[in-house]
């Protein structure tokens, strides 16, 4: 047994005679520089008759299979290379999108919205971090003054234009109040109207939730606070 | 009355209804059965979307999207096309198809006036000028003794499409896909002429309702599947499908137009032109399908369905037409006629999806494997079946003197 051959994967490692390639000469500066005798098919395989009756075997069986066997859930084919089929119906991995959807990653970034604080008013103290770290100038902010006393700036219209974005995520990154975020595991929905494709600040608070972050952040004395449990236990 | 049966029997209006309404929608089906089956053998769905309102039908309405996107495409003409030509080659490839489709056998001849009862093949046979045979309808608009050759005639009057369009589209690469076309037709034409040539020793003729109703021994009727001419001549069997299949210019035989990247004939149609193109491949592909059937797979019979009804382990006495032997459960003739048109479609479609599966599986091949496997394997085998069968014959026609 040839050592070329268990490279390739080695069909048929028993046997007595070897299988691997005819080696014709063997480079005297390294033993795997060799020669071999390259096989190619004769004039009786030309005709590519067992080849292609062969093939056609294969399609035939993917075609009946998937044909006759019910379509699988749409978990079982969402995930690549599932690992046994036998069973859970036909080998089909087409996903109909607008009916079915595959679950996203937890990191996937996808369509805004603004979080809320404890009383349903926005997070977002309109601090301008996000319009000017965002790289494709979509997010427009105009503040006023918050009627909380406790609060500075709110901001009086909040508008990221979803045609331009390109979904960087240094919004979110950029927030000090976690106020932006972008894990509604949904996209941007297609529009016929470029002003529609605009996200106002009430469509993406309608999206958002109470956060259990501190605002505002915890301040240069983070480090003290970060092994402490949420105040409301984590519950958001 | 027997002026409507006239009428019917017009071969006019026997194309109205066979080619026009059965044979042109069966190849519209085609092209969505194409995508949709080539989807399922490489695990995908396929189009299935189309729909008017709720009505969706598993998207057998994209052939009715895809027709009417082409009819209302943009005609374009390129500069410098022969004008004449240009429009001609079109109708040219599609004419040929259409027209060869008269000699195949649809269905049986069909009595109206016997439609009711059990079929009487002895006052038929004895009889034939019986009040209840006095008007018949054949479902074949010509059954003419040279059929396979007209066929053969006709059909390759269609190269000349693919010919014309490449030579008049002002365009090197269509030239080339225009010649190319006319290369593997000549390559494959005679390989094709040759491998039917086995079934007419083995039948005596070239009609095909004679070929589809043949077999008639002492102990078996046509409608044997054992007196199909696939068990007579499996060789002419396949190579007059290889030769048949390289005829419809579509993988593993696609040199000619090689859609995705050494660009065939029809590279400077567009829209409804080139349309025109498609559905003629996909009529031819039916036509092979129907001579294939017709020839080695007994045509419009219905397994052990005889004219009079299912006679299973008997057989039919030929002189005094009673049944020896066997289970014998007499049809009208309405219900038999019924049957065996139906037996028809289902081999023709049944042979239509084989070629489509094989145009899914195989990848193409090259111009001097093309050439090598028409010249020098399949010519040679249909004349070695030629010789083999001739053979047969002589000694069969030696030892037992018929």
């Amino acid at each position: 047994m040839s050592s070329a051959h268990d490279e390739h994967g080695g069909h048929g490692a028993h046997g007595d005679a070897p299988e691997g390639p005819v080696v014709l000469s063997v480079s005297d500066r390294h033993p795997r520089v060799r020669t071999i005798q390259v096989v190619r098919p004769g004039q009786a395989d030309t005709t590519f008759l067992a080849a292609g009756a062969k093939g056609l075997g294969i399609t035939i069986k993917h075609f009946a299979r998937n044909l006759f066997l019910p379509l699988r859930k749409i978990a079982a084919r969402s995930r690549a290379g599932a690992p046994d089929l036998v069973g859970q119906g036909n080998e089909i991995e087409t996903v109909q999108y607008p009916e079915e959807k595959v679950t996203y990653p937890e990191r996937f970034r996808g369509l805004h919205r603004l979080m809320l604080r404890e009383d349903g008013a926005v997070r977002c103290v309109a601090c301008m971090c996000c319009p000017t770290v965002c790289p494709a100038h979509c997010i427009t902010i105009i503040p006023e003054e918050s009627e909380n006393p406790g609060i500075e700036k709110r901001p009086a219209v909040f508008e990221i234009d979803e045609l331009r974005c390109v979904v960087c995520g240094l919004c979110v990154e950029a927030c000090p109040c976690d106020a932006i975020r972008m894990d509604t595991g949904d996209h941007a929905k297609p529009v016929e109207d470029r002003a529609n494709a605009i996200e106002t600040k009430e469509s993406m608070m309608a999206r958002g939730i109470r956060s259990i972050a501190k605002q505002g952040g915890e301040g240069p004395n983070w480090r003290s606070h970060a092994h402490e449990p949420p105040p409301d236990g984590g519950n958001h | 009355m027997s002026l409507l049966y006239a009428i019917l029997d017009f071969p006019a209006t026997k194309w109205l209804f066979l080619v026009l309404a059965l044979v042109m929608p069966l190849a519209s089906l085609l092209t969505w059965a194409e995508r949709r089956q080539s989807a399922m053998m490489q695990d995908r769905l396929g189009p299935n979307r189309a729909n008017i309102g709720p009505v969706k039908l598993k998207g057998i309405l994209h052939f009715v999207a895809d027709a009417l996107k082409m009819i209302f495409k943009e005609d374009f003409v390129p500069a410098n096309v022969h004008k004449g030509l240009f429009a001609l080659a079109p109708i040219l490839a599609l004419a040929p198809v259409l027209i060869a489709f008269a000699i195949i056998p649809f269905g049986p001849t069909i009595y109206p006036h016997a439609l009711g009862s059990s079929l009487d093949t002895y006052q038929l046979a004895t009889n034939p000028g019986a009040p209840e045979f006095a008007d018949s309808i054949r479902m074949q608009m010509f059954s003419i003794d040279f059929g396979l050759i007209f066929y053969f005639a006709v059909l390759t009057l269609a190269n000349y499409g693919g010919t014309i369009a490449g030579w008049a589209s002002y365009n090197k690469w269509a030239l080339l896909g225009g010649l190319r076309s006319s290369s593997q037709m000549m390559s494959y034409e005679v390989a094709m002429g040759l491998a039917l040539m086995g079934a007419f020793l083995v039948t005596g003729t070239l009609e095909p309702g004679a070929i589809a109703a043949h077999g008639a021994t002492e102990f078996m009727s046509p409608a044997h599947p054992l007196n199909w001419l696939w068990l007579w001549q499996p060789v002419g069997l396949v190579l007059f499908f290889t030769a048949a299949i390289a005829e419809t210019k579509r993988a593993p035989f696609d040199i000619p137009e090689g859609e995705p990247e050494i660009i065939g004939y029809f590279v400077e149609y567009s829209g409804m032109r080139w349309g025109i193109f498609f559905l003629a491949e996909f009529i031819e592909i039916v036509f092979i399908s129907a001579v294939v059937a017709t020839v080695f797979f007994g045509g419009w019979q219905v397994p052990f369905l005889d004219g009079d009804g299912f006679r299973i382990g008997g057989y039919l006495d030929p002189v005094k037409h009673i049944s020896v032997g066997g289970s014998f459960t007499p049809l009208p003739h309405a219900v038999v006629v019924t049957l065996q048109f139906l037996a028809f479609g289902a081999k023709v479609v049944l042979l239509a999806m084989f070629q489509l599966l094989v145009r899914w599986t195989l990848p193409r091949f090259r111009a001097d494997q093309l050439m090598n496997l028409g010249w020098k394997l399949l010519l040679p085998l249909s004349l070695a079946n030629i010789m083999a069968t001739a053979l047969v014959k002589l000694v069969y026609y030696i030892t037992t003197g018929s």
